[in-house]
């Protein structure tokens, strides 16, 4: 065997770039070795049935596993109504406000003509009994709005909560709006005694009196 | 004393015997032959359980759970809802107003049905909402798809009384299923409180502020007697753990309101658990049953 001469033995450096992936491959320890799945061997197309039985049952053609019929859900009620507490709100109002009067008098945040804490407010009832004072809050909820009037009686300080939508509301009426915006929404101040506007029965007897007067009719006392 | 065979007579078969025959011939060949005609002469015995069909039923039988029960179980099935939340509604005649919880039906459906001869009970299998079939297992999705219906997420029983009780496999319970007016019972989870003292979750006093009372405002106090009284805590002690979460029926809540085309079914005062969870909503047991007409019934089963 001739070796090689001294010249060519210099090109030995070369030797690594020749070497493929695969010798690169070889280097690696056998746990490494990646070895890929082997290809399923395809049955005979010409299978006798005789020779079914000898085959694992998830082999046998006749025995893959059936795919279910998934069906399409029915139309949901969800889609027609997202929000079914507004929607029952909505069909109230219809019946209770249906002008949109009353919900435009109390929408505060929308409406600039509308009631504002601080108020002097006149509500009658159904049942004839009205009752007066300052509004102190009003309460945005839907088909429970409602507003606290302030107002005292045999000198003993009175509230009450009084529903907008309420059938036995008769009327509200706006006696006297506050000189200056409020800066606060719910005016619990008012509560203490330093800022206790006391009886509002004054300002709304004379309030009724110059409406009489306008409006040329007799009205009930008070 | 018995007479013996001579002792070469007796031991001769055995020894003959035993290397050529094989036991399995052997036990075939020494069977008695079958015997016919020959009856026993003794009478049989009677049973030694109370039972017969000229008895009556056994109390602690199922059938007689069935005939106790059947005063209790409503005539018809209840449908599975969502609740939404709570508004009110003013009445018409007297004008107050009644505190109210919205609920809605999507999409149930009776799915299978639970009978006295496979189950022991009547019963229907009611499913609501829908579910993606790549989330559900097999099993679940082969119920469905064997009965033609969409993949449901929710799924409860409604005991019924008896078969007629029973509406057909795949029929659409839609809101106007109740009347408005009648009464039904709402089941529900309330909500979860987590893991909660005892003050709160049996209303124990809990101890004092002060008087010597140190770190331990809140806690449970004894846990019972010590030496006389077993020197251990009795099962059923009451004490801290999770709160809430668990089942509850609030009964005989009126129907106010039925949207058919919504969904919507709206009924008096609260029901338990947080807005968006499921409702169970059947006819009250406490009142008469509702009258449902018979016309809207084959209407809507066909």
């Amino acid at each position: 065997m001739a070796s090689i001469s001294p010249i060519m033995r210099q090109l030995g450096c070369l030797r690594p770039l020749l070497k493929t992936p695969e010798s690169i491959l070889g280097r690696r320890t056998i746990s490494t070795a990646y070895t890929p799945k082997p290809d399923a061997v395809p049955l005979p197309s010409k299978l006798p049935k005789t020779f079914m039985s000898q085959l694992p049952t998830q082999l046998r053609p006749d025995q893959a596993p059936k795919k279910l019929k998934v069906y399409p859900p029915p139309a949901s009620a969800r889609n027609t109504c997202k929000d079914p507490v507004s929607a029952v709100t909505q069909s109230q109002l219809s019946t209770l406000d249906p002008t949109g009067e009353r919900k435009a008098l109390f929408d505060y945040r929308r409406n600039p003509r509308s009631v504002k804490p601080g108020d002097i407010l006149r509500v009658t009832f159904k049942n004839g009994d009205p009752f007066s004072g300052v509004c102190l809050s009003i309460r945005l909820r839907g088909v429970d709005t409602a507003f606290l009037l302030r107002n005292e009686l045999t000198r003993v300080g009175v509230e009450m909560w009084v529903k907008v939508f309420s059938p036995e509301v008769q009327s509200v009426e706006i006696v006297q709006r506050s000189e200056k915006r409020k800066r606060r929404a719910r005016l619990y101040y008012m509560r203490q005694p330093r800022h206790d506007m006391r009886s509002v029965e004054n300002i709304v007897s004379n309030y009724l009196k110059k409406k009489s007067a306008l409006t040329g009719q007799r009205r009930e006392r008070r | 004393m018995s007479p013996r065979l001579p002792r070469g007579l007796a031991q001769l078969p055995l020894a003959l015997r035993a290397p050529k025959s094989i036991p399995t011939t052997t036990a075939c060949h020494y069977m008695p032959a079958r015997t016919f005609g020959i009856k026993s002469v003794t009478t049989p015995k009677p049973s030694r359980f109370n039972v017969g069909p000229d008895l009556p039923i056994l109390k602690s039988t199922p059938a007689a759970a069935l005939e106790r029960k059947a005063n209790t179980l409503p005539l018809r099935s209840g449908a599975v809802a969502i609740k939404k939340g709570m508004t009110g509604i003013y009445d018409a005649q007297t004008g107050t107003r009644i505190p109210c919880t919205v609920l809605q039906l999507d999409r149930v459906e009776v799915v299978s049905h639970k009978t006295r001869e496979k189950h022991g009970y009547y019963a229907v299998q009611v499913g609501a909402g829908w579910k993606h079939p790549s989330n559900m297992t097999k099993s679940l999705l082969g119920h469905f798809s064997a009965q033609g219906l969409s993949p449901k997420r929710h799924v409860y029983e409604f005991r019924v009384k008896d078969e007629s009780g029973l509406p057909p496999v795949g029929q659409m319970i839609s809101a106007d299923w109740f009347q408005e007016g009648q009464y039904v019972d709402a089941r529900s989870n309330t909500k979860g409180k987590g893991f909660t003292g005892v003050m709160k979750r049996h209303g124990f006093g809990g101890q004092d502020r002060s008087h010597g009372v140190s770190l331990t405002h809140r806690s449970l106090g004894s846990a019972g007697p010590g030496q006389g009284g077993g020197s251990r805590v009795y099962p059923g002690k009451k004490m801290a753990g999770n709160m809430g979460n668990e089942q509850n029926t609030v009964q005989n809540l009126k129907i106010l309101k039925v949207d058919a085309k919504n969904g919507i079914v709206v009924v008096t005062g609260a029901v338990s658990g947080p807005k968006g969870c499921m409702v169970r909503i059947q006819d009250a047991i406490k009142k008469p049953w509702p009258e449902v007409p018979a016309a809207a019934a084959t209407e809507k089963s066909a």
